[in-house]
């Protein structure tokens, strides 16, 4: 029972299937090999996660395909964590009034998921005004100093479906920023532990 | 292979599998209903005052208070999946330049009884809204709207500030479904499936009139502005 394996144990998937439990929790750690593989693996999962992302940024041409709700601005309509897919392409008709948009405002790094309550002009010209549909006022507060209305730029897409309270996990992260530590604590050691 | 971590990892990935197809199944199972929205729009009282966008604005620009009656039936559009309606009434007007304009004047949201609890309303409001539809986890009544001579929400202008003697304005009604899961729809012009184009629900043309002195909301400055225009 060494650590080391022999040269033809190398090639074959289990090396280390005959070997008791606990020497197996840490046969990550003692086997370089399979350590790397675990390695490649965490990353293929990392990798395939973002390409997935920029795939569908690609097909909705929004830089953010999917948000997650941060405010109640939306109620009843949309709470805290739910999950919105936006769609950035004009392929059928304009964005207009009543599409529930969410858009960036210069110098404000959080993005506003509202409706469009007014619409003037159309192309690249138009302007937009949007209104959260519990607030009692429209977005003209929120906007840039000077700035009475949106441009189509400043929107990074529309809502177009809605999935419940599946993002409430980002915002305790982001509240609760322990929270990360632990999380990268425990998928860490799953990939130390883990094997194959 | 049998540890704790990757017994946990299959339940955990048994359980997300199963939320999601169970979404998507609830989700599927809108296509599947039949919309029928119809609704008769009119308008009533109209009126082009002089105002300003807030309080410690100078800016003075002319706002129509557009009135209207309205006669719909969007009781179709409430299943289970419905969480609420948002219903909207646009005014939409051909502006200078071939541009198309739309603004709000109006706008209702109407929850399924299975949302009433996220409304933003006062408790008294509150105990009535839930108690309109006790027992009840569908209320297709409640999208049954009889509105006469209903003041607008909102009073709109344009960028220009200018709006009076705007001609072959519409006002045309709009719904957007909210789903509990799923996707977000919005009525449409063309029938798709089981779900019916809106039936009616624009109004007629109309010609918004020129300003009106009388009620202008700050009258003194206003005034010799103003008188001079009347016919």
């Amino acid at each position: 029972m060494s650590n080391k394996p022999l040269p033809s144990q190398l090639d074959t998937p289990h090396p280390n299937h005959y070997e008791e439990r606990e020497a197996k929790m840490f046969a990550g750690l003692q086997n370089p090999r399979n350590f790397a593989a675990q390695l490649m693996n965490f990353g293929l999962v990392l990798s395939t996660a973002f390409m997935m992302w920029k795939g569908l940024s690609i097909v909705s041409d929004s830089p953010s395909p999917i948000v997650v709700v941060l405010s109640g601005s939306m109620e009843p309509a949309f709470q805290r964590g739910d999950l919105l897919l936006l769609w950035n392409r004009e392929l059928i008709s304009e964005t207009s009034v009543g599409e529930i948009v969410v858009y960036n405002v210069k110098d404000k790094d959080i993005p506003i998921v509202h409706r469009v309550v007014r619409k003037f002009g159309h192309g690249d010209k138009a302007k937009f005004l949007t209104k959260g549909d519990n607030n009692v006022a429209d977005d003209t507060e929120l906007f840039a100093k000077g700035q009475d209305y949106l441009e189509r730029t400043d929107i990074i897409g529309s809502v177009i479906a809605y999935v419940p309270f599946v993002g409430y996990v980002t915002i305790l992260l982001s509240e609760y920023p322990w929270l990360k530590t632990v999380m990268l604590g425990i998928m860490g050691l799953m990939v130390v532990l883990q094997r194959e | 292979m049998h540890s704790s971590f990757t017994r946990l990892q299959n339940v955990f990935g048994f359980f997300t599998t199963v939320a999601f197809v169970l979404g998507a199944f609830i989700a599927a199972t809108d296509l599947g209903s039949t919309r029928s929205p119809s609704g008769v729009i009119k308008t009533d009282n109209i009126q082009v005052v002089k105002g300003r966008p807030h309080y410690y604005s100078s800016k003075k620009e002319e706002y129509a208070i557009i009135r209207f009656s309205l006669e719909a039936d969007l009781s179709s559009l409430f299943t289970w999946n419905t969480k609420q309606l948002f219903v909207y009434v646009t005014a939409d007007w051909t502006g200078p330049g071939n541009t198309n304009n739309s603004a709000v004047i109006w706008d209702s949201i109407i929850t399924n009884p299975s949302a009433d609890h996220l409304q933003n309303i006062g408790p008294v409001a509150m105990k009535k809204l839930k108690r309109s539809a006790e027992g009840k986890s569908i209320a297709p009544e409640r999208g049954i709207l009889k509105l006469k001579n209903q003041k607008p929400k909102y009073q709109i202008t344009h960028p220009s500030g200018k709006i009076a003697e705007t001609s072959d304005v519409t006002l045309k009604l709009h719904y957007n479904v909210q789903p509990w899961v799923g996707l977000l729809t919005w009525n449409m012009d063309k029938s798709f499936g089981a779900w019916n184009a809106m039936k009616g629900g624009i109004s007629d043309r109309f010609t918004l009139p020129a300003l009106k002195s009388k009620d202008s909301k700050d009258k003194n400055s206003t005034k010799n502005k103003t008188k001079s225009k009347k016919p």
